[in-house]
């Protein structure tokens, strides 16, 4: 089946350029002053509206809460859609296709171009949940998917559908890329002076329950790229020694313990090697071993190198960083050792995470490191080719551990408003620095964002 | 002394008659066997011609194999809801929509190239086509009714991910003004862009290179609703007051 269309784009003004993301790059990396540009705003965002799912028993009223609740947080924070306020939308719960009035969604205030709608029910003590998608704009054929969802009743699985629907809606409408709703974010938590232990939570900061009992300084948590392995290192007899803990056994399975400070791993995107920096031949430098921590060689050699992270699109690039020459600085390379290449200029950078569509790095930097220039440690965003970057945070304390989310539009990352390490939480913004959400209480730190 | 030692030696002399004997009994039972077996052949069962009676070599080894029992439906999966969806009868089926007559398919040969972007008077003719992007409009002019009219939901994210991929900074402003470049696309099933190819040049090599590049950053569309591919025609005005 072959059909042929045409499409006429017809530029008139080039006055409102705010949303193209180069024009942010530029303007955002020469600025001396502080700017607020929100990429993709304006009206070329879809409009979507959330109506109320219509419970069809008294007893899901509960469950409807939550839901319509969740369902409209993960559309706002998907980063795609302009959302249709509740207040603006027409009053109405439409259950089912043949009761929704689309033209009444379509007509201003709501102005939507596309209706998420259902019904709730009980149907043999099981949560039944009917989803549907609607283009407003299209009076012939309205429908866009129909899914129907079954869990057991319960808060949890309510939260759990609705992060389901929104993820189907943000993949049929968001170019292909799957969402994050149904992701999971793990991290440390600071339990006491002498205990940090690996925690894990919803992507929206709901359902946080610890994941390890090791009863010492657990760091930073890495999910294999199956979602099946969690590496992290712990502090044990021979100083800090990669950990592996298995999801599917809920119990830390088998890793060697070499002796000489292993720290930082990371997963290749096969799943098949971890990076890690050990200072087991005497300064720290990148080793590279299978998942089982087997033929380990060692990558780099000129000292102080740690935290690698492997460029999950290709596989062939390791980023990390290195002090060979003075304060530490972003290095890529690729992954047989070859091919360093020195990315930043100065300042002090740390923890860098590879964008899933290996275009940009995200990175914590001081840019104004040492003595007698006072300055404060943020994220930032390169991108690789042009070494082009933009600044994220501001103001806003010390920044550190940003990590890509699987969908590329989000980063998470560690935050300490008075730059005291108990007073550490982790929060999310989209890519390019806005929607920043706090998701967790003080007390967290080094985040690192399932896969998909 | 041993006793054997007292044993006459005269014995030893009269074995001839015993080895005759032996003879005559081999001799007897051998022609008794191959007899045996000459009448078994010749009336006797042939191995396998009872077979079924008896169950030795019944050929029926496929029950036997230890192959593993098919797997219980999953009780509390999405995939296997309790009831019917309702959501399953009410997507439109193709068979509702009329044959498709002779005339909607387009045969490019045969119509006339158009003289200039056709922005203005065609897009009355045809809803859910006009949309409003970051400059101005951009209209869409979908000439197959089958997955234009139905999808016109992917038709337009399909404009807007292109024109959101369309970098103005690298078009020459003087040199393109008011020209236009059409580029042809085609929509692989997963919704990756590919064959990309400028149909109509512009005159301008910025304006067509900008246009080529915008279709090169573009990762995908999302799956198709429907079909195997589609092709696009997708049309670069540039205007700069």
């Amino acid at each position: 089946m072959t059909e042929r269309m045409r499409f006429t784009g017809a530029t008139r003004s080039l006055l409102a350029t705010t949303a193209l993301a180069c024009a942010s790059f530029a303007s955002v990396a020469h600025a001396q002053d502080w700017f607020h540009l929100e990429t993709s705003s304006g009206a070329e965002r879809l409009r979507i509206a959330a109506a109320p799912f219509k419970p069809l028993a008294p007893e899901v009223s509960a469950y409807k809460q939550t839901f319509d609740t969740t369902l409209f947080a993960d559309l706002t924070a998907a980063g795609l859609f302009d959302m249709v306020s509740p207040d603006m939308a027409p009053q109405t719960t439409p259950g089912f296709p043949a009761e929704i009035n689309l033209s009444q969604w379509s007509a201003p205030p709501a102005s939507a171009a596309m209706v998420a709608f259902g019904n709730i029910k009980l149907l043999n003590n099981h949560l039944v949940v009917s989803g549907f998608l609607d283009d407003a704009k299209n009076a012939q054929y309205p429908q866009i998917f129909a899914k129907q969802y079954t869990e057991d009743p319960s808060e949890d699985s309510a939260r759990q559908i609705a992060h389901r629907f929104a993820d189907e809606i943000i993949f049929r409408l968001g170019g292909g890329i799957a969402g994050i709703a149904e992701t999971k974010i793990y991290y440390v938590k600071l339990l006491g002076p002498n205990d940090k232990e690996i925690y894990e939570m919803d992507y929206d900061g709901a359902n946080q329950h610890a994941i390890t009992h090791i009863g010492t300084v657990a760091m930073s948590p890495r999910v294999s790229p199956d979602n099946s392995r969690l590496a992290f290192s712990a502090l044990g007899t021979y100083g800090f020694q990669i950990k592996m803990f298995s999801l599917l056994l809920n119990r830390i399975i088998n890793f060697p313990s070499t002796g000489g400070a292993d720290s930082s791993p990371a997963w290749s995107p096969s799943g098949q090697q971890i990076a890690f920096s050990s200072a087991r031949s005497g300064p720290s430098e990148i080793w590279v071993s299978d998942a089982e921590g087997n033929i380990a060689h060692k990558l780099t050699s000129f000292g102080r190198s740690s935290s690698p992270s492997w460029n999950p699109k290709t596989g062939a690039q390791i980023a990390f960083i290195c002090g060979r020459s003075g304060e530490p600085q972003l290095y890529t390379m690729d992954a047989d050792g070859s091919g360093v290449q020195r990315l930043t200029d100065g300042g002090y950078a740390t923890s860098p995470s590879w964008s899933p569509n290996g275009q940009f790095l995200t990175f914590a930097w001081d840019r104004k490191y040492g003595p007698g220039a006072p300055g404060g440690q943020d994220i930032y965003v390169m991108e690789i080719a042009t070494k082009k970057w933009i600044q994220l945070t501001h103001d806003g304390g010390r920044c550190d551990f940003p990590v890509w989310s699987p969908d590329g539009r989000h980063i998470v990352y560690a935050n300490s408003p008075d730059g005291r390490q108990e007073h550490t939480r982790i929060m999310s913004m989209l890519a390019d620095g806005t929607q920043k959400k706090v998701l967790t209480g003080p007390g967290a730190d080094m985040p690192n964002w399932s896969w998909k | 002394m041993s006793t054997y030692a007292t044993t006459s030696d005269s014995q030893d002399d009269y074995f001839g008659s015993g080895i005759a004997g032996a003879v005559i009994l081999h001799v007897v039972i051998a022609a008794t066997i191959i007899a045996a077996a000459f009448i078994t052949h010749l009336h006797g069962d042939r191995w396998g011609e009872n077979a079924s009676s008896v169950g030795a070599i019944q050929a029926s080894m496929v029950s036997a194999i230890p192959l593993p029992n098919r797997a219980a439906p999953v009780a509390n999966s999405v995939l296997t809801p309790d009831d019917v969806s309702v959501a399953a009868a009410t997507p439109p089926k193709e068979a509702t929509q009329p044959p498709p007559q002779p005339t909607d398919i387009l045969i490019k040969s045969k119509t006339a190239p158009p003289t200039k972007a056709n922005t203005g008077e065609q897009a009355t003719q045809l809803p859910q086509s006009v949309m409003q992007v970051q400059n101005g409009t951009a209209t869409v002019n979908v000439q197959d009714r089958a997955f234009g009219n139905r999808y016109a939901y992917y038709v337009k994210i399909v404009a807007a991910a292109v024109n959101q991929d369309w970098y103005r900074q690298e078009i020459d402003p003087r040199a393109s003004q008011n020209k236009s470049v059409t580029i042809v696309f085609d929509i692989q099933r997963d919704g990756t862009p590919s064959n990309v190819r400028i149909e109509t040049r512009s005159g301008s090599p910025t304006l067509d290179t900008s246009a080529l590049r915008a279709l090169q950053r573009v990762e995908g569309f999302g799956p198709l609703p429907s079909g195997d591919h589609i092709t696009v025609e997708y049309t670069f005005d540039y205007h700069q007051p």
